[in-house]
Parts: C-alpha cells; structure tokens; sequence
C-alpha cells in the first residue's frame, strides 16, 4: 500500500510540491509569528524585571528604560554622582545601586561606563572584566571584537561622542572580551564609569589624586541614570515617589531635575502600546492563514477530484473503496506530515536568522522554545491536508454503485 | 455456471433492457454479438457486479451475486472475476507491472505476471509506462491484469475495439488460449471472430434492445 502511494505520489511530483509548498510556507509563517511575538514579550518583560527602579534625567521615561537596559535611544542627559552616592547610603532599601553612563564610540559602537555589577550574569570569554578600583580597562562585545580584530591586551581610542570620530588622546585597555550573547551587549564596549571622567575631565577630582580613599565618597562626576534593585516591590515604589521630579543642586551650584521610573511599567506600556500592531500582525497572520486553509483544501481536494477517473478504475477493476480511501489517506498524509515538519524547520531557520535583528532590543530567541499553540497550529494544518480526502472519499465509499 | 434470470436493467435516463433467460457453462467460451445498444456490455457489466439489476437473478456458481451488497460483489469481482475492458482501464503514468500489481491492494497474488506477459510476448515491456505502449500492448497489458489472478470466469468488452482486424484477430485467438478450462465471455461486434468461440449469441435475439418508458426502441 505504502509502495503504491509512494509510487502514485511520484507521477503527480510537481502537483505534490506546489501543495507541500503551500502547507510549508502557510504553516511556517503562523507558527514563526507566533513564536517571535511570544519570545520577544517574554524576553523584553524578562530584561525590564532585573531592575526594579531607575533613576535619570527628566524626560522621556521609555527612553530612559531603553536607553539604560538596551543601549538603544540616546541618553536623555546626566545627573549628579551623589544622586549614586545618596542611594547607596540606603542600604536598607537597596541591594544594589550601578551608575550607568553612555558616552563616546569606538568605530561606530556605544562605549558605556558602569561597574562589573553592571556585567552580572554575563560569561566574559576571553581575558577578566575590569578592575572597578583602576580606570582605562575595557570589556568589548563578542561582535567589536569580532570586527575590528581586537584581543586582550589591545588598547583602543574612542571618539569624543556618541557620534563623534575625535579621538580621545587617552586609549584603553582590552582585559576582557565577552561571549557572545546574541543581545546588545554583543555591540557596546564596557569601561569603568571614572575612565568616561577621565577622559571627559568631568567631576574635580582624579583617582591618583585620592587613592586609598573611599570611592564613592570623591566621586563628583555625573552619570546618564542609576539602575537600582530595590530589596521589594514596595520599597521600589517609595524610591520612586521620592526620586521623580526631585530637584538635586551640586555644589557648583547647577540643578538637576530627576525623574524615576519602574522599567517594568514602562516595558508593558511599551508593550501594551505595541500590542496593537502586535494584533494588526496576528489579524495578517490569520488572514494568511485562513486563505492558506483554502488553498490547502481546495488543492488537497481538487488533487482528489483529479483522481476521481483512477479511483473509478480501481473500484472498476474491484478495488474496495476502503482501500482506495486508505491510499489517498496514506499519500496526503505523507504530504501533510513532511509539509508540516519543513513549515516547523523553516521557521526555526528563520528564527536564527531573525535572532541578531532582535538582539537590538536586548532579546535572545531561544530556537529550542516550542509553544503549545505552535504544535496546535501545525497539527492542525497536518489534518487539514487529511480531512477534505478523508470525507469526499469517505462520502464516495457510501455511494453503493460504481458505474450506475 | 451463470444463469441469468429474467433481468431487466433499468437506466437512470428512463431507458431499459429486458434480457431472456441465458445459461453460461463453465469451461466454454461465448461471443456475444450484437449491435450497439442492444445490451451486450451491459449484461457483463451485470455479470461482474459493477451494475445491479432492476430485477430478476444473476447466479454465479451457486451465488445470487445480483443480490449482494456493492463490497460483496467487489470482493466476488476481484476474486473470481477477470475483466478485459473497452478501453483498457489501465493507469497510463504507471508502469505495466505497476498496473498488474495494483491488485496486490487487494491481496491478489500476482506472481505469475511475467510469466502470463511472456506468453503474451511483452515481457519486455513490463517498465514500460502505459502511455508508451500501441493499442495492442496496452489489450495484452489488460488481458494479463485479468488474468493474473487466475479467474474462473473472464469477461471481455469488445477487446478488439480499439485494435486493426489482424492484431484484434491475435489477441482473440491468445486470449481464447489462454483461457481454456476458464467460461470466457467476450463482446464483439465482429462476426468474422465467431470461430475462436464455442458459441456466439446473437444479442440481438436475447433483448428487446434499449427501450424508453413508452415501450419505444431507443436507437
């Protein structure tokens, strides 16, 4: 039987491929938006729970979030150091507090100066990350370092600003090269906070001019915001209410307005924001989907009608109608199956190659995750290639006459 | 032995054959004869359970076939029965073997196929798809699909209709051979094949020909 099906489905070989073609692509594109919508949620929403509260200038709150956790927009401004110093001195709000400052490039990529806090969670690949206590150390991105050839042990020059190609006088030091990660931080080169000062000549006050003192008590630069895990959820939200629209005046006697955020709320607004063309997307998905749905059964059953005149000549020739469904069963069944494992191949191929796209908003997609919905949806298709044989030969096999 | 018994076949246009008693013996070859419409291919197609009877008996060895279900017959059919169509009935992308072994769907054992396609003299062709074959390879081809199962009764459908005098001759005088023991019975409209048959029944004199409701022959 298997023999024959396969043999039946050789001579219709082109017919065969533009119906598997059409389940692959129907199939693989539902199962693909589905999957990247899911992942992309979940990831983003997983990125913006690290931080409870961050604090920076006033102004956009989404691109303050997105600036401090994807390195995406540009900085909304700076604020003082003791606003860094201040939240540190609350230790019993805070577990951690990690100033974040976005300055300069280095060929085009985002030169961020922080702390090794800041890098928690990521694997370095080659070399260490830097030394917290010295300045001119860097950690650069799997990609920069991929690019430009860079190795431990390589000092670099970066340019005066985000955009500018002035080089700083100064270079820094490579100690570490992370892994990669897929994600933004593949594109940013990390340096201590005090290497930006430095070079930018900012607060009064230099490291060899203070060694063995306490770091953050002669820190007077300013940082773009303060990422802060808060030790609870209530705790976060009385760091927000006293830090937002806070007025902080600096000894040289500028003023500074604050603005505090739960990037948690700002990702969802983001997200909830989205959701309409999120909707939009899956409306086209199913739209595409709903029309594939046709195709594939009209074509499943227009290639059964096709082969109503060696269905007669089989029951002719004494054939049961059993048999025959069973054989039309088998080969759109083979279709169907092989159809829907390329549609689930396609859209994990896609899916890596959408991977480094995604990366820029800090999201790594995972090609392993499956949903439950997607195996709904491919199963679905596999029996939609199935039914429409299944009932017209079925409803063939009531009929008791064959020539009548 | 087939025994018909006062049938009558009524048409979905309204149109029907009444047929008089016949009796088929097992091991005899018959030629029916008769001209068109008269009810010759209709009988076999009666015969072979592919069209029921409006009324009266078909007995096959003891079997009233005309009063079984579609499958029973279906089953009578592929067990019993070898059919040799008009127009072949042969699936024109497959090979001949692939055409033979069809059968096997329905567990029939087909071994002797190349054997039976050798006696016939296209053993040659058996990879052949249908569609490269003449007229008279493509008869052959049927003939072996008919006989491959080793019916006890044959039925052939004008098997020279679509095939010149010469090679028709060839092919009825094989196929009378190759069904000696077996009650073979063969539509023709040509006389001139009367002599490979143990008899020829005019058709003509055993139906009132294809008459409408108002008793009328319908021509």
């Amino acid at each position: 039987m298997l023999r024959f099906a396969l043999k039946n489905m050789a001579i219709k070989f082109v017919q065969n491929i533009l119906i598997a073609l059409s389940i692959v692509i129907s199939a693989g594109i539902a199962v693909l938006a589905y999957n990247v919508a899911n992942q992309v949620n979940d990831g983003i929403t997983k990125n913006a729970g690290y931080y409870s509260v961050i604090v920076g200038p006033s102004g956009s709150k989404t691109q303050l979030a997105m600036n401090s956790m994807y390195f995406t927009e540009e900085p909304l401004g700076t604020i003082p150091y003791s606003v860094v110093i201040d939240l540190m001195k609350d230790g019993t709000k805070v577990n951690s507090v990690i100033p974040f400052a976005m300055a300069d490039n280095y060929n085009g990529y985002g030169v961020v100066g922080t702390t090794t806090a800041f890098l928690n969670g990521k694997t370095v690949d080659k070399g260490a990350l830097f030394d917290d206590s010295t300045t001119m150390q860097a950690v650069v991105g799997y990609n920069i370092a991929k690019y430009n050839h860079l190795n431990v042990g390589d000092v670099i020059r970066t340019g005066h600003s985000v955009n500018s190609s002035e080089l700083h006088a100064q270079g820094i030091t490579v100690v570490g090269i992370l892994e990669e990660s897929h994600s933004a931080y593949d594109n940013i080169v990390f340096t201590q906070l005090r290497t930006l000062w430095e070079m930018h000549e900012h607060g009064g006050q230099h490291e060899e001019e203070h060694v063995g003192e306490e770091e953050h008590e002669h820190m007077q630069g300013t940082v773009c915001a303060v990422l802060i895990n808060a030790k609870n959820p209530v705790y976060a939200m009385q760091l927000v209410s006293e830090y937002d629209g806070k007025i902080v005046t600096t000894e040289d006697g500028d003023s500074y307005t604050l603005q505090a955020i739960e990037p948690m709320e700002i990702v969802r607004d983001v997200l909830d924001e989205a959701d309409d063309t999120k909707y939009i997307v899956f409306v086209l998905c199913g739209v595409i989907m709903l029309m594939n749905i046709m195709i594939i059964s009209i074509i499943t059953l227009l290639n059964t009608y096709h082969s109503a005149k060696e269905i007669s000549l089989m029951r002719l020739i004494g054939i049961s109608m059993k048999k025959i469904n069973l054989l039309y069963i088998i080969q759109n069944g083979i279709i169907g199956f092989v159809s829907t494992g390329f549609a689930f191949a396609l859209s994990k191929v896609c899916l890596l190659l959408m991977n480094d796209y995604v990366a820029s908003m800090g999201v790594v997609l995972n090609i392993a995750a499956v949903y439950p919905l997607e195996i709904v949806i491919l199963l679905g298709v596999f029996l939609l290639s199935v039914i429409p044989t299944f009932i017209w030969t079925f409803c063939m096999s009531k009929k008791d006459g064959i020539g009548e | 032995m087939i025994e018909i018994k006062n049938i009558m076949k009524q048409f979905q246009n309204e149109t029907a054959i009444e047929y008089k008693d016949m009796t088929f013996e097992t091991g005899k070859s018959y030629m029916l004869l008769g001209a068109s419409g008269c009810g010759k291919s209709t009988l076999l197609n009666m015969i072979a359970g592919i069209l029921t009877p409006t009324k009266g008996s078909i007995v096959i060895d003891g079997v009233e076939t005309s009063k079984q279900s579609q499958r029973e017959r279906d089953k009578f059919r592929i067990q019993n029965i070898g059919y040799i169509f008009q127009d072949f009935k042969l699936l024109n992308d497959m090979t001949v073997m692939d055409n033979i072994n069809i059968l096997r769907l329905e567990n029939v054992d087909t071994s002797n196929a190349v054997q039976l396609l050798k006696n016939l003299g296209i053993e040659e062709k058996k990879n052949s798809k249908i569609k490269h074959l003449s007229g008279g390879q493509k008869q052959r081809v049927a003939i072996v699909r008919a006989l491959v199962k080793k019916p006890d009764i044959i039925l052939a459908d004008e098997p020279t209709g679509n095939l010149n005098f010469a090679i028709g001759e060839q092919v009825i005088k094989e196929l009378v051979e190759i069904s000696q023991g077996k009650t073979l019975i063969a539509v023709t409209h040509d006389e001139r094949l009367a002599k490979y048959f143990d008899e020829v029944i005019d058709m003509n004199e055993m139906t009132d020909g294809r008459r409408d409701l108002y008793g009328e022959e319908v021509k």
